[in-house]
């Protein structure tokens, strides 16, 4: 059970997060939604402690995370893994160090320095960049691999801290829909399998209602939604969003591919009115031919 | 688009002609830069000139009336024929040889294998580049352990930093003659104090360039280590380390090279290897011993200069290319 008691961070003047409660019981699939700058990021770093809230105390299971120091606070970071947007990884070292660095904390620093990593902790990264689908790039240089297989090494790191939780700072904000799909499947196989709680920030309403049991919606760091993804309606969308009545459809910023994409109109085509870059085009594959 | 940033058509001349209070702004930003430059280029001609004044006042005789003298020098430099010079280089024995130091070639060699020998100045040059070499290495690791600890991205407790920082300030404060010449009249002459000066020296100077490339570093992978609950050391470790060590690489490469000449100059204040030979033969008007030894110098210098070239290529250059 995560407890989020009057949470409060301001950076300077700004109020980032203002005074919000939650209770997250374990196992629950939660996605934060809301616009940018309405807190979430702030929030889920708060929790795993990377930012210090200025107000207020996160419980886990009865223990005040907000007071831990040292190595206490270390094995919080541990059990409570997190994902990123820009996945984090360390580029030069190969993807198999980079999931196996997941496993510092169970380790002296002296054996980590030493790479005395053994037999079970090197099967068990296999294992799970097996189950992740990103096994047979094992050995090249995590900077090389692509966006979606570098957030899948991530969440293997993550896996590989036997977290009790796993946070995800907008995970698929910068993944085409295919690996946005295999990822959210990631962490949906997480939660459902292994039973660990995933609280995940999203940028798009459909994946939110997609994959997660519970929508919290933020707006100017105060949580103004909290329920099913039934209960949000496309009235209480507008109003998390802060839009007017028009130009706002969930479809615009979708990511998801339906069964009938194919009949959609192809979004880019040259506009009627806009000749002149069509004209230049044209022009310049006659020189060219 | 806002009617303050509104640009016109062009006109006759072919320029758009653009108006409103934010091109205001930028224009007289831009006057401003200028303005400011034209000032700082003013003020550099002015205390170049100044300090040339100074210097030519200050000197005993005016630059451009010893200028005429400036070759006499190496008019000293001419040996007796084309061939001593490499006599003096492989210790062969001097057609001129009359009993004094000036031609006393052989008594340089250093026995190697029977009649095999080393000559004097190969000898020294390699002691030399020893003194470079060794302080390079003790500078490398001491401003490695060091740098992490004065990163501001890495260290917050200012103290820490600052002790740190000062400490790096104090070792390359000195140039590394001036600490020869402390350690020289502790330790007595010898390569030893020659490498505890340019190794004091290199820390500094390394730890400077080490730290300022850790503070340039990438803090997401190690955000993804804190989130892993990673330890201090590890997260330098193993977040840090991977992405610096071309830059440190290179560095040390090229501390390398400029501590083989600093090593040489040490040599003469009585840190051992060349530079001692060098001023001895220049001091006593040895001109054959002296071209050998600048020939060799040269050649040598060159060859370091390539070969760390060479090496940082080899070590650093896939990886300094690659797509991260």
């Amino acid at each position: 059970m995560l407890t989020i008691e009057g949470v409060t961070k301001r950076f300077g003047e700004a109020v980032a997060v203002d005074k919000v409660e939650l209770n997250i019981p374990e196992g629950q699939m939660v996605g934060i939604i809301g616009r940018s700058g309405a807190g979430k990021s702030t929030l889920l770093r708060m929790i795993n402690r990377l930012i210090d809230p200025s107000e207020g105390n996160i419980l886990f299971d009865g223990t005040d995370i907000t007071a831990l120091k040292g190595s206490a606070l270390r094995r919080w970071n541990r059990d409570c893994a997190m994902i990123f947007q820009q996945f984090n990884l360390v580029p030069r070292l190969d993807v198999l160090t980079n999931v196996l660095l997941g496993r510092l904390n169970h380790k002296s620093t002296f054996a980590s320095l030493a790479g005395l990593y053994s037999r079970e902790e090197r099967l068990m990264a296999i294992a799970m960049l097996e189950r992740l689908g990103v096994v047979q790039s094992a050995l090249q240089p995590a900077g090389t691999l692509s966006g979606g297989q570098q957030q899948r090494v991530a969440i293997a790191r993550a896996m590989m801290q036997e977290p009790r939780v796993v946070l995800a700072d907008e995970p698929i904000a910068s993944l085409d829909p295919m690996n946005a799909k295999v990822v959210m499947d990631s962490l949906a196989d997480i939660n459902k399998r292994d039973g660990i709680t995933v609280v995940t920030n999203l940028h798009t309403l459909d994946t939110a209602r997609t994959y997660c049991e519970r929508i919290i919606g933020m707006f100017e760091g105060r949580v103004v939604f909290d329920g099913t993804p039934a209960e949000l309606t496309a009235a209480e969308a507008r109003r998390l969003y802060g839009v007017q009545n028009e130009g706002f459809s969930e479809a615009m910023t979708s990511t998801s591919l339906s069964a009938d994409e194919d009949e959609r109109p192809a979004p880019m085509r040259p506009l009627p009115g806009n000749r002149a870059d069509t004209q230049l085009a044209e022009e310049r594959a006659r020189a060219l031919a | 688009m806002t009617a303050s940033s509104t640009i016109r058509p062009a006109d006759a001349t072919g320029h758009r002609r653009a108006d409103g209070p934010l091109v205001d702004r930028w224009e007289s930003e831009i006057r401003k830069r200028r303005l400011y430059t034209a000032l700082t280029v003013g003020l550099i001609a002015l205390l170049t000139l100044a300090s040339l004044i100074f210097a030519n006042e200050t000197n005993a005789g005016k630059f451009f009336d010893r200028l005429p003298y400036f070759f006499d020098f190496f008019g000293d430099l001419v040996p007796r024929d084309a061939l001593e010079p490499v006599r003096a280089l492989f210790d062969l024995p001097s057609p001129y040889d009359n009993g004094s130091f000036k031609y006393d070639y052989p008594m340089g060699r250093h026995d190697f294998i029977g009649t095999l020998y080393i000559p004097e100045y190969f000898m020294a040059m390699l002691e030399t580049l020893n003194i470079a070499i060794l302080s390079t290495l003790i500078g490398f690791t001491f401003g490695f352990l060091l740098c992490f600890l004065a990163s501001r991205n890495l260290v917050r407790n200012f103290w820490l930093r600052g002790t740190v920082r000062r400490l790096m300030e104090l070792l390359r404060a000195f140039p590394e003659i001036v600490i020869a010449g402390f350690f020289v009249a502790i330790m007595s002459l010898g390569p030893i104090p020659a490498i505890a000066a340019v190794a004091i020296h290199t820390i500094g100077a390394l730890g400077k360039l080490f730290f300022e490339t850790v503070e340039n570093a990438d803090m997401k992978a190690d955000e993804g280590l804190r989130a892993a609950g990673a330890s201090w050391v590890e997260r330098v470790r193993f977040g840090i380390v991977p992405q610096v060590i071309p830059n440190f690489m290179s560095y040390t490469l090229l501390r390398l090279e400029i501590n083989v000449r600093a090593s040489t100059i040490i040599g003469a204040v009585g840190g051992g290897g060349i530079g001692e030979l060098l001023r001895l033969s220049i001091s006593r008007g040895h001109e054959a011993k002296t071209l050998a030894i600048v020939f060799l110098l040269f050649c040598t210098i060159v060859a370091v200069d390539q070969f760390s070239a060479w090496l940082r290529r080899r070590l650093i250059g896939d990886q300094a290319f690659a797509v991260a």
